[in-house]
């Protein structure tokens, strides 16, 4: 699009704590995100991921601490971010098409007294196509499958035009097949020079797939390329020595 | 006969009391349903109960201050002002407590009207020398003695109402579905909420004259049940579940007429029947529907069990009657089950019976390396020689590729079952231009060389070079490679699971 490029960090985290009663959810966590990243936020459950997500979006209030999108204060950057949401917390069920899932997308962008015009359709069917949705779309979205749906959310935050996409768990419950797919989305996502944040559980994978990882629990524990991320010590430290998190690590190393 | 037609449909509609009660509740039932199909997508219902309770509290208030302060008996507008004052206080206290306390949404609201509709129900017994209102009227509601200023307050109150959800339907559509997301492009997700609930506060407001408070929440969700039943877009669902409130007052009023019935309990009858019958008969969501989905849905097992069948008679058709034998259900699912297969292209007719096709022969050679992958692990965990096939009959439905793949390696990737038979390799893990390990591939395959493990100089081959499987040695525990120069390397279990082929076609 014809804006000027903005030179700023995509994300500007500083001192940012967030609680829900009297345990902040997130102590204390800085970190600066550049633009044009995909970067993958790794921690054990319970850690604050999803925590941090909903903060960059500007949903939940911080306590403490500051976020800035694209140097701009996260209040006044409304839409500049866009969400991908977890597959479970959508209600599959809801009376609504592949195509009006994508078209809200462009709500932000249309004043309420106003219907949806042929740019925003432009932007919808072209978001769909991105995603290689485009045939599904007078589909209900109980009726995709796994991947499908999560695809169409993607779709959703490419129409929004957003600079910066932040997804929760897009590989969950999906078969490798699908992650494949999913992943081949995020990179041409980030070929046009988006910033992408993705919440990921999966250690294994997590190397292979971003360039740079951020390891929470609750604080930050390390943010930078994953050969660094993810030292054994940091991740017995986060992780508190479960068994699993070795062999998954193991696992990622051999595959290397 | 055409008598009893016209005296049973065209009389009624000479009174004017039954045309008033059409249009009144007609326009009441239009705009309960449109609002109904957001409240039940946010599982609000049980809210719109709470609501039409706590108006009587309201309207009893409204109706003692104009009397105390201007000497007006019951005075439309400030009996409605007072039921949305009511609302908006049931609305905020159930917040209140939820939020402040341990107790869930449902409790809270629960307590919540519970107590504003007995505050009603008290305040009208004590002041009931001075407050004309009869609580039974409002309870049951009155759809025949429908006043003109209750048409007029229900006109009013639904024009508003479809004004602002049409106006905001995006926003409404949204919040709905994804207040985070909402909330993330600057909708006033708050407000929006605020706005909805005095919404159904309106219209459940302007229902209650008709149908009566517990009736009224009917009203709210029956016919945007239905709809949600038939529509996958919510502005269809809106206006499919405007047609079914209409029809149900349309209905209910006539049932009403004939069997000389409450208003109220007749359009909420018809209504509820209404929904019974979309249940059962919707396309795609309907009980019907779904029950046929079930029925002609084969059981995979079945279709395991007859291309278990087939492979066992390589290249022999067999028939419906010849299968029966291999197969545990009774013929007519297994003639659906077959026919089934046909449409998946999984079969192919032919004279005497039917075929593999090219698919079906891959899916059946999965399925038969999985039973004898499964017997040879049995057969290698102790189990006797007679109970082999039946487990491993049970077992190869359990044929997922990592799990299968397990085993294969867990038992040295072998050639043959505790039989003697053949077990096939892996169709998808071989084909042509794959990647695989040395350890997968069947005696005669070629490949050129990917990756030779790490520390394994003595085979002197490098990646390029071009390599044909040969024999296995030693009790099929050594992979023998020979290569193009035709000289011969040696392999053990390790080394070739590490030595990886691009494969060539067979």
């Amino acid at each position: 699009m014809g804006t000027e490029r903005n030179e700023s960090p995509a994300i500007t985290v500083e001192n940012l704590t967030v609680s829900f009663g009297t345990r902040p959810a997130l102590l204390d966590v800085s970190v600066t995100i550049e633009q044009g990243l995909l970067v993958g936020v790794v921690g054990p459950n319970g850690a604050g991921k999803s925590t941090l997500i909903k903060a960059i979006l500007g949903f939940v209030k911080p306590d403490f601490g500051t976020v800035r999108i694209l140097g701009e204060d996260v209040d006044r950057a409304k839409g500049r971010v866009a969400y991908v949401p977890q597959r479970g917390s959508v209600d599959w069920d809801y009376p609504i098409t592949v195509y009006e899932v994508a078209m809200m997308g462009r709500f932000g962008h249309i004043p309420w007294w106003r219907d949806p015009g042929p740019e925003d359709r432009r932007f919808a069917n072209e978001a769909l196509e991105m995603v290689r949705m485009a045939d599904f779309g007078s589909r209900q979205i109980g009726q995709l499958s796994g991947g499908q749906q999560q695809r169409v959310f993607m779709a959703r935050a490419l129409a929004q035009g957003a600079d910066i996409l932040l997804l929760d768990e897009p590989f969950a419950g999906v078969d490798a097949a699908t992650e494949r797919a999913i992943l081949e989305v995020l990179d041409r996502t980030r070929a046009t020079g988006k910033t992408l944040v993705v919440v990921h559980h999966d250690l294994a994978t997590a190397a292979e797939y971003f360039d740079r990882l951020m390891l929470i629990k609750q604080r930050l524990y390390a943010y930078g390329p994953p050969e660094v991320v993810l030292h054994p010590e940091l991740l017995s430290e986060v992780y508190e020595g479960k068994l699993k998190a070795f062999s998954l690590l193991a696992r990622a190393e051999g595959a290397r | 006969m055409t008598d009893i037609l016209f005296q049973a449909i065209v009389a009624p509609l000479r009174e004017t009391f039954f045309q008033k009660a059409l249009i009144g509740g007609s326009v009441a039932a239009v705009v309960c349903s449109v609002v109904g199909c957001l409240v039940i997508l946010r599982r609000m219902a049980f809210l719109g109960d709470a609501l039409s309770h706590a108006m009587i509290a309201g309207v009893a208030a409204g109706y003692l201050f104009m009397k105390v302060l201007f000497a007006t008996e019951a005075h439309a507008p400030a009996m409605l002002v007072g039921s949305l004052i009511a609302a908006v206080i049931t609305v905020a206290s159930i917040g209140f407590v939820s939020r402040v306390s341990r107790i869930k949404d449902d409790t809270a609201i629960g307590i919540m009207y519970t107590g504003v509709f007995a505050a009603g129900v008290v305040l009208v017994s004590v002041f009931r020398n001075h407050i004309h209102i009869d609580l039974m009227h409002f309870i049951m509601g009155d759809v025949l003695g429908v006043a003109d200023h209750d048409l007029w307050v229900s006109v009013l109150a639904a024009s508003f109402v479809l004004s602002v959800i049409i106006l905001f339907f995006r926003q409404f559509q949204l919040t709905t579905f994804d207040p985070v997301m909402a909330a993330s492009i600057g909708m006033p997700v708050v407000l929006i909420d605020y706005a909805l609930t005095t919404c159904v506060s309106l219209v459940v407001v302007s229902a209650v004259s008709m149908v009566g408070v517990i009736l009224v929440v009917g009203l709210l969700i029956t016919p945007a049940a239905s709809a949600y039943l038939l529509s996958d877009r919510l502005d269809r669902m809106m206006v499919l579940a405007a047609l079914f409130g209409v029809t149900s007052v349309v209905g209910g009023l006539y049932l009403c007429m004939w069997l000389d019935s409450a208003g109220g309990g007749a359009i909420m009858l018809f209504c509820t029947f209404q929904f019974l019958v979309v249940l059962v008969v919707a396309p795609r969501y309907g009980l019907l529907a779904r029950w046929l989905r079930l029925r002609q849905m084969v059981p995979q097992q079945l279709v395991e069990d007859i291309l278990g069948a087939f492979s066992r008679r390589i290249g022999v058709p067999l028939s419906l009657s010849e299968m029966t034998g291999f197969v545990s259900d009774e013929t007519r699912k297994l003639a659906r089950g077959v026919k089934s297969m046909v449409r998946d292209g999984l079969l192919v007719p032919r004279e005497g019976g039917f075929v593999l096709s090219e698919q079906g022969q891959r899916e059946a050679n999965r399925i038969l390396r999985a039973h004898r992958l499964w017997e040879t692990y049995l057969r290698h965990v102790g189990m006797p020689e007679a109970e082999l096939h039946p487990r491993a009959h049970q077992l190869e439905h359990f044929h997922d590729t990592e799990s299968i793949s397990y085993l294969d390696d867990l038992l040295g990737h072998p050639l043959r079952d505790p039989h003697g038979a053949e077990i096939p390799a892996n169709y998808a893990e071989c084909a042509a231009g794959n990647v695989c390990s040395v350890s997968v591939l069947r005696e005669g395959r070629s490949g050129v060389v990917e990756s030779v493990p790490e520390g394994m100089t003595d085979v002197s081959l490098k990646p390029g070079d071009k390599i044909v499987i040969g024999p296995r040695r030693d009790h099929d525990a050594k992979w023998t490679l020979r290569r193009s120069d035709g000289g011969t390397a040696i392999l053990d279990h390790e080394a070739a699971d590490a030595f990886l082929v691009r494969v060539d076609s067979d």
